[in-house]
Order: structure tokens, then C-alpha cells, then sequence
């Protein structure tokens, strides 16, 4: 392992120190602190959207209208979506890069640093911007996070809103990708091939160009809903030549491969914590490296299975179905690695291993549930109805998000220079984990029996299984908080963290040579990898 | 607090830094219009 040279030792020009007070925030170019700001930006993000959850949950708590008028359950179901997905997941991911990358490949930074301020500080104006169509008139968005047309070109005063903020969340994720590929190009540490870079920077690496050729795709066709609604043009309008199905192509030619930039640098993070807590190295490193390439390859391919029910060619069909099941084959190839990787290792069972734990069997359940939907006849009986909802929220909250808690709990430490408090974080865990389950698996069960996603009411033989996912969901929702608390505290003291932060496990990973917390400026000489 | 923290030395470094940004940059700008592009070619034919 290579020896890590830090700002401490190395010189002394005024940038050493961070500037203080709002400046070192509002004007920040480092790394860290930017990726700070992700992480605090998201997680406010996170429970912003959890709070639309527990209203959505609270009003399917029993049949009939209880809580909130229709109009408004169509709102939250739509903004839990976009603040979920845009506020709380990406950048979360971003956030993770940050600060993980350039520690990872022995850099002093991200290598476009003043791109990387105004990429974050995008962010907070757009959701501002999206939170406060809930004071217009009309309300909040409400035609679903898809935005079809020609629903979604009725909805009121927020429109407007709605496609500035999503382009401006398009434009901050376009440089984050830019920053993330352009830095791990050029800013390897010498002797780091790209074969030695940890699978973390690779997982980023690959979501990072799946991002730029995606992103522009969903601002072109929010682009084109703009101006049917504004400039009476007819893209999407049948009555004027157009198409409502192409929305739906070019949707979903975006929104498949962004179900993999959730998910992808979660899988990275899994390959760094499986090996630690498993004490053995990654079993089929560059296997798993070819498997989250073709995962990717195959995002682009597939995104008719979304839309089966509208009617397509046979061919088509088969087309959609037989490529979204290959997606099986690389993901299968990383479960066994993960597995193999576990296989006979001295396993420990700190917080993050638990996460990644949970991850690898829940993300496998969602996994599964895809394939069910992924064959055309059953999908024609499943589509809108909750087992689509159970499938997607297995993926993305026991998958994404457990992914990104487990990334926090690995390297926490070697943020804050604080252990954290073990016992309310296997807690958090327990909770999480249990409620999870709770919360979505009956999702399945009402989804088989026929219950139609985002309605706000529903027939009496759906109310059990109702009942026990909402209180699943208060349940979750509530130990959430433990999350936020085990972070303010570690941030505020606690027992010193050593560099290794993980004794007895060996990390491996440049981010392990440096001291917890770690300094300001992370490899102002470049370490050599032998 | 300045960007030349990063301390990217080098000016070939430099020039590679700048022209993958740019390059990565006019990638997305040519998805985003040649999508719309599609779309108006697609509604005239």
C-alpha cells in the first residue's frame, strides 16, 4: 500500500484551511465539503419525501377517503417520486463520489472544482423551485413522476416550474458526470491502472456516462412537452399529427437506464464493504467490473417492457422481454461474486456488513419480481397495480438506499474522525430492516389480487394487507430519524477513529492510508501504487 | 478559497482536463438536440 503524503506535512500556502463561516459553504471548492453538502442536501431531501410517503401511507391506512382530497394524494405520489429519485438518490450518490473518489485514486480533488460548487448549488434553487408549486394555483404537480402526456400538460400554474426544475437537476447531474469521468481519467494516482481502481470508482465511472447520454434525452422531451403546452406545437398531441406514445419511448429510453444510475454506484459500494467484513479480497473483481459494463450496455435496450400495454409488435415484444431477462445474467454474475466473496471469510457484523447484507438479499427479491414482470403476459395482469410498486421500491429502498446508508456507516469515521455509536446503528438496522419488509412484501399480495397503484381509495378486500404495510411504513419512516441522529452525533465527538477505522479487517483502498478525519486537502503528492 | 487548490499542475494535464470537459459537454448538448431534432424531422414526415 502506497504511503499517503497529506496537506499536514506538505506545504503551507492559505489554502490549507478551510474559510469559515457561510463563505466556506457558498464558495466551497473542495471536495469534501462539497460532498458534504450533497449528503446534508439529500438527506433533507430524503425525509422531505418520506414525509409525502407517511401522508400517502396515512391515507391507505383504511378504505375510503380519510385524510387528504384525491387531487393532493396525485400530488404527493408524484413529488414523493421526482424529490425521491432527483433530491434524495442521486445526489446522495454524488455526494459519496465526492468525497470517496479522490481519496480513492490518491488525487488532491475533483479536477473541476468550480464546476463541481455551481453543480451542487443548482440543486437547492431547483427543488425550491419544485417544493413551491405547492402555493400556486392547482397545487404541486400531480400527472405522475412519468409526466405523460396528455395528463401531464394538464396540470396548472406549476407546469412552468416543474420543467425548469427538472431541467436544472438535469444540467447540475450533466457536470457532476462530466467532474466524476474527467477527474478518474486524468487524476489516477501513478501506477494505478484502471484495473487497480477500486470497484467503487468503476461502478461511478460507468453510471457517469450512462448519465450524460441519458440526461439530455429526458430535458429533450420535457423540452417538447414545454412547448405543446406553451407554443402550440403538437410533439405529443394526437390531435395535431403528434404521438403521446413517443413521449412514452423516449421516457423510458431515459428512465430505464436511470433505474441503473440508482443503482450501479450502490453495487460498487457492496464490493467494498463485502470484501472488508469478509476479511478476503473481492472474489472476481474484473468479472464484476464486465458485469456492471454489460448492466449498463443493456439499460439502453430495454425500455419497452415498460410499456408492454400500449401495444407493440410481437417481435417487439419478445425483443423487450428476452433483453430485459439477459439484465439476469451480469447481475447474477455479481450476487454469486458477493456470495463467493463471503464464502468461508471471517465475517463480522458491523453496521455497514449489515447493510450489505440486507442489500444483497432484498435487492435479489426486487431483482426477481422484475423478471416476473419482464415476461409480457404476466406483465399485461400486473402492470399499475401495487406488485409494480412492491417490485420497484424492493429495488431502490432496500437496494439504492440501503446501498448509500451502508456507504455512510463504511466511511463515516473516516469523514468525521469519530466512531459512531455502534448499538443505535445496529438498531437503526433492525428497524430498517424488519419494516422494510413489512412496508412493501403485502404490496405484492395486493398487487396479485388486482389493487391499482396511485389511487387514494380502494375495494374493502384490499384493507389488511393495507393496514400492515402503512404500519410498516410509520415504522421505517420513524427510525429514520435514528439515522440522522447517529450521524449528528458522530459528527459532534465520540471514541477517536484510527486511519484503518475497520481493525482487524484490512481494507484495502488509498482512503484507508490517510488519518480520520481526513485533512483538508487529501494527496497533495500523488502516492505511487507499486 | 481558490479553485487552483486542485493543484492540477501539469499543462498537459490541464489541457486534457479541459478539452474532456468540453468534449463530454458537447455530447450531452448533441443528445439533448438531436432528440428534439428527431422529433420535429419525425412530425413533418
Amino acid at each position: 500500500m502506497a504511503n499517503a503524503h497529506t496537506s499536514d506535512t506538505a506545504h503551507d500556502d492559505h489554502h490549507d484551511q478551510p474559510a469559515t463561516g457561510i463563505k466556506r459553504w457558498l464558495f466551497a471548492t473542495n471536495h469534501k465539503d462539497i460532498g458534504t453538502m450533497y449528503l446534508v442536501f439529500s438527506l433533507i431531501m430524503f425525509f422531505i419525501g418520506g414525509a409525502m410517503a407517511m401522508v400517502i401511507r396515512a391515507e391507505l391506512f383504511q378504505p375510503g377517503l380519510q385524510l387528504v382530497q384525491p387531487e393532493f394524494f396525485n400530488q404527493m405520489t408524484t413529488n414523493h417520486a421526482l424529490i425521491m429519485i432527483f433530491g434524495a438518490v442521486m445526489p446522495s450518490f454524488v455526494g459519496l463520489a465526492n468525497w470517496m473518489i479522490p481519496m480513492q485514486i490518491g488525487a488532491p480533488d475533483m479536477a473541476l472544482p468550480r464546476m463541481n460548487n455551481f453543480s451542487f448549488w443548482i440543486l437547492p434553487f431547483a427543488f425550491t423551485l419544485l417544493l413551491s408549486t405547492m402555493f400556486v394555483p392547482g397545487g404541486m404537480p400531480a400527472g405522475g413522476w412519468t409526466l405523460y402526456p396528455p395528463l401531464s400538460l394538464q396540470t396548472g400554474d406549476s407546469f412552468p416550474m416543474l420543467i425548469f426544475a427538472i431541467h436544472m437537476m438535469g444540467v447540475s447531474s450533466i457536470m457532476g458526470a462530466i467532474n466524476v469521468i474527467v477527474t478518474i481519467m486524468n487524476m489516477r494516482a501513478p501506477g494505478m491502472n484502471l484495473l487497480k481502481m477500486p470497484l467503487f470508482c468503476w461502478s461511478w465511472l460507468i453510471t457517469a456516462y450512462l448519465l450524460i447520454a441519458v440526461m439530455p434525452v429526458l430535458a429533450g422531451a420535457v423540452t417538447m412537452l414545454l412547448t405543446d403546452h406553451f407554443f402550440k406545437t403538437s410533439f405529443f398531441n394526437a390531435a395535431g399529427g403528434g404521438d403521446p406514445v413517443m413521449f412514452e419511448h423516449i421516457f423510458w429510453f431515459f428512465g430505464h437506464p436511470e433505474v441503473y444510475i440508482m443503482i450501479l454506484p450502490a453495487f460498487g459500494i457492496i464490493s467494498e464493504i463485502l470484501p472488508t467484513f469478509s476479511r478476503k479480497p473481492l472474489f472476481g473483481a474484473t468479472s464484476m467490473i464486465y458485469a456492471i459494463a454489460s448492466i449498463a450496455f443493456l439499460s439502453f435496450i430495454v425500455w419497452g417492457h415498460h410499456m408492454f400495454v400500449d401495444g407493440m409488435p410481437l417481435a417487439a415484444q419478445l425483443f423487450y422481454m428476452m433483453s430485459t431477462m439477459l439484465i439476469a445474467v451480469p447481475t447474477g454474475v455479481k450476487v454469486f461474486n458477493w456470495t463467493a466473496t463471503m464464502w468461508r471469510g471471517s465475517l463480522s457484523f458491523e453496521p455497514p456488513m449489515l447493510f450489505a447484507l440486507a442489500f444483497l438479499f432484498l435487492f435479489s427479491i426486487g431483482g426477481f419480481s422484475g423478471l416476473m414482470l419482464a415476461i409480457v403476459p404476466a406483465d399485461f395482469q400486473y402492470n399499475q397495480t401495487y406488485f409494480v410498486v412492491a417490485h420497484f421500491h424492493y429495488v431502490l429502498v432496500p437496494g439504492a438506499i440501503f446501498g448509500i446508508m451502508a456507504g455512510v456507516y463504511y466511511w463515516l469515521p473516516k469523514w468525521t474522525g469519530h466512531m459512531y455509536n455502534m448499538t443505535l446503528a445496529k438498531t437503526h438496522f433492525w428497524l430498517s430492516a424488519i419494516f422494510v419488509n413489512v412496508l412493501f412484501f403485502p404490496q405484492h399480495f395486493l398487487g396479485l389480487a388486482g389493487m391499482p397503484r396511485r389511487i387514494p381509495d380502494y375495494a374493502v378486500q384490499f384493507a389488511d394487507w393495507n393496514m400492515v404495510s402503512s404500519i410498516g411504513g410509520f415504522v421505517f419512516g420513524a427510525s429514520q430519524i435514528l439515522f440522522a441522529w447517529v450521524i449528528v452525533q458522530s459528527i459532534r465527538g465520540g471514541q477517536k477513529a484510527t486511519a484503518q477505522v475497520w481493525e482487524g479487517t484490512h481494507p484495502t483502498g488509498l482512503e484507508w492510508t490517510l488519518p480520520s478525519p481526513a485533512p483538508y486537502h487529501s494527496f497533495t503528492t500523488a502516492p505511487h501504487i507499486p | 478559497m481558490s479553485a487552483a487548490e486542485t493543484e492540477v499542475k501539469h499543462t498537459a494535464m490541464r489541457r486534457r482536463v479541459r478539452n474532456g470537459a468540453l468534449g463530454l459537454g458537447c455530447v450531452a448538448i448533441a443528445v439533448y438536440l438531436a432528440f428534439i431534432a428527431l422529433l420535429v424531422f419525425r412530425s413533418h414526415h
